[in-house]
């Protein structure tokens, strides 16, 4: 377990002296800066009425938090393909591993170290985010610390994934086919709604296996659904041409069962990262 | 027999003639024992069946050329890859395991520490996962540093250091916590002479205080300065083993300096073994040992005056090119 903590506590201080975390706090600050303008001009003298005002909050929230969901998981894939074959690369896990160490707890110290700066990011942003539109705009999710479970779910499980990769394929390579299986897993969900909304069964299926495969885009809906008041959800139902199908509505949060597959498949993908890394040759 | 392979005959208890039963966990077992460790990858042999045992508390050179697979034999034994046959037992249990690895200190070929990192950082880094007690980090660091002698460049970040020093600090991290076997990879390849000297310094203290040093090198100099005995290995297997003075012959030579005696008074030491002549100097090789003080007796006797006596050997490196099938 010390050896575990040791390395998790090493890749949070790599995060901090290689200004990682100083990069991320300035583009948040950035971000949630321009993003509380947004609000205060959307709210302010943007010329809405009060119920167009309640219509276009929520969803400013929603694609402010889709922005941010895809730097979580595009950081997530970026900080994770480094973690293992950049280190095998360079010759700096090879003194590690010599050790009297067990790799899995290396790996798992990893892990442990990046969940946990991804937590924190994501709680400080979502948090910057929630008072910066109560404050700007008097509106407040019905439930922003959900929706911030949720996105950082998204990131915890492509972090975990490209970590996987991370472990055989060059880091170039396992950053690319992570991020690049994040976008065709949200294709993905945005087809199976299509297919819902339209009555296309075969997308519908399409996208619910793409939900199962890599539960991205299913926790992403969590999320969304976490931001939308329900008098809104209602709204936009009434008046969406394609109602359910719009990629930017969750008329439903993830259900349990759902919910517990992307766990498993989250334990799941860890210990095959765990699996070959053991085995891996260095 | 070349002295080289004659050197291999030699090797006596403890040196290569242990059968697989000899690996048993015991404080008397040897450093290392590897019988027939092979490593394939793919279609390419890297390793092909490596025999060797190594004896506690020597330092052992593994010599060859490039990619004779020296460096596969180190993560070999190392437990960092897979024997694709063969076994190896180092310090008395299977090559890779854990606990044991408590007692290995390893500086690898491609040195490399976390840059972002101080010295002592990345020492006392080293001393957490080795599991030393809280209270010898610091203690612990310090040596380190003062041995390979960075004292001074303790609290800089490893990004600053030349490839040179990275080098120095690698070997502090492998003498942390007063380990039985140091496993050495190519530790001098980025060093100047003054650094070669002080690694074969370090390597003595090693020695003196009863440490095993598994020298894996391509230098023929270093492996002459330290080694007490060595394997030399070409195209993935041990091709001699043996002290020094074995590998570099056992029959000596002798070059004499003669005055005072006729044309052709060299005629009547033929006896002694092959002789060839060039003015005054006398060149006697593959003598019988000990023979040198007869040889000078039998001069005098014949109203020689013996100006010099000069020993020679081969060479390590004449015998390591002889052995590759270079000369």
């Amino acid at each position: 377990m010390s050896a575990i903590w040791t390395i998790a506590s090493l890749t949070v201080r790599e995060a901090v002296r290689r200004r990682l975390v100083a990069a991320f706090a300035l583009i948040s600050v950035l971000m949630v800066g321009l993003s509380g303008w947004g609000f205060y001009r959307l709210s302010h003298g943007s010329g809405f009425t009060s119920g167009e005002s309640n219509l276009a909050l929520p969803q400013a929230v929603v694609l402010f938090m889709f922005m941010f969901s895809f730097v979580v998981a595009l950081s997530a894939s970026a900080v994770a393909s480094l973690a293992v074959s950049s280190e095998i690369d360079s010759g700096v896990l090879q003194a590690v591993v010599a050790r009297p160490v067990r790799r899995s707890d290396v790996l798992l110290g990893k892990w442990l170290g990046l969940v946990g700066l991804l937590a924190a990011y994501t709680a400080i942003v979502c948090g910057l985010l929630v008072a910066v539109v109560y404050l700007t705009s008097g509106f407040v999710a019905p439930d922003p610390a959900a929706a911030a479970g949720f996105v950082l779910a998204e990131g915890v499980v492509l972090l975990t994934l490209v970590l996987l990769l991370s472990t055989r394929l060059s880091s170039l390579a396992a950053g690319v086919i992570g991020v690049a299986l994040f976008g065709v897993a949200w294709l993905a969900g945005v087809v199976g709604s299509l297919g819902a909304a339209f009555h296309i069964g075969a997308l519908h299926t399409a996208g619910e296996i793409g939900q199962y495969v890599l539960p991205t885009d299913g926790l992403w809906h969590g999320a969304m659904f976490y931001l939308e008041p329900s008098s809104f959800l209602a709204q936009q139902l009434a008046e969406s041409p394609i109602g359910q199908g719009d990629p930017f509505l969750a008329v439903a949060g993830p259900a349990w069962p759902y919910l517990t597959w992307a766990g498993i498949w989250l334990v799941l993908v860890l210990m095959l990262g765990l699996v070959s890394f053991e085995r891996r040759e260095l | 027999m070349s002295p080289a392979k004659s050197a291999e005959r030699q090797a006596g208890p403890g040196h290569g003639q242990d059968g697989p039963g000899v690996c048993a966990q015991t404080p008397g077992s040897p450093a290392i024992h590897a019988i027939e460790l092979s490593k394939r990858y793919g279609g390419t042999v890297a390793l092909a069946g490596l025999s060797m045992t190594v004896a506690r508390g020597e330092v052992f050179g593994f010599l060859g050329p490039n990619g004779a697979g020296k460096t596969t034999a180190v993560k070999l034994l190392l437990g960092l890859a897979r024997p694709t046959g063969g076994e190896a037992m180092v310090l008395g249990a299977p090559a890779g395991d854990r606990e044991t690895r408590r007692q290995i200190g390893y500086l690898p070929e491609l040195f490399r520490f976390q840059s972002w990192l101080t010295a002592r950082e990345v020492l006392v880094l080293h001393c957490r996962l080795m599991r030393l007690p809280r209270p010898r980090w610091a203690p612990a660091a310090d040596e380190a540093l003062q041995v390979v002698g960075l004292s001074g460049r303790g609290d800089d970040k490893v990004g600053t250091f030349s490839k040179g020093m990275q080098q120095r600090l690698g070997l502090g991290v492998a003498l942390l916590g007063e380990p039985a076997l140091v496993v050495l990879d190519e530790p001098t390849s980025a060093l100047d002479p003054v650094g070669r000297h002080d690694v074969r310094v370090i390597v003595r203290e090693l020695r003196d205080r009863g440490a095993t040093v598994f020298l894996n090198t391509h230098l023929l100099e270093e492996a002459e300065h330290v080694c007490d005995r060595v394997t030399i290995l070409s195209k993935g297997r041990s091709v001699a083993t043996g002290t020094l003075g074995e590998l570099q012959g056992t029959r000596p030579s002798v070059r004499v300096r003669v005055t005072g005696l006729p044309g052709r008074w060299w005629q009547p030491l033929a006896g002694f073994g092959r002789w060839t002549a060039d003015g005054d100097w006398l060149l006697v090789e593959e003598m019988t040992d000990g023979r040198v003080p007869e040889l000078v007796a039998a001069i005098v006797s014949l109203g020689g005056r013996v100006e010099a006596v000069i020993p020679e050997h081969q060479s390590l490196e004449e015998s390591f090119l002889e052995l590759l099938g270079e000369k």
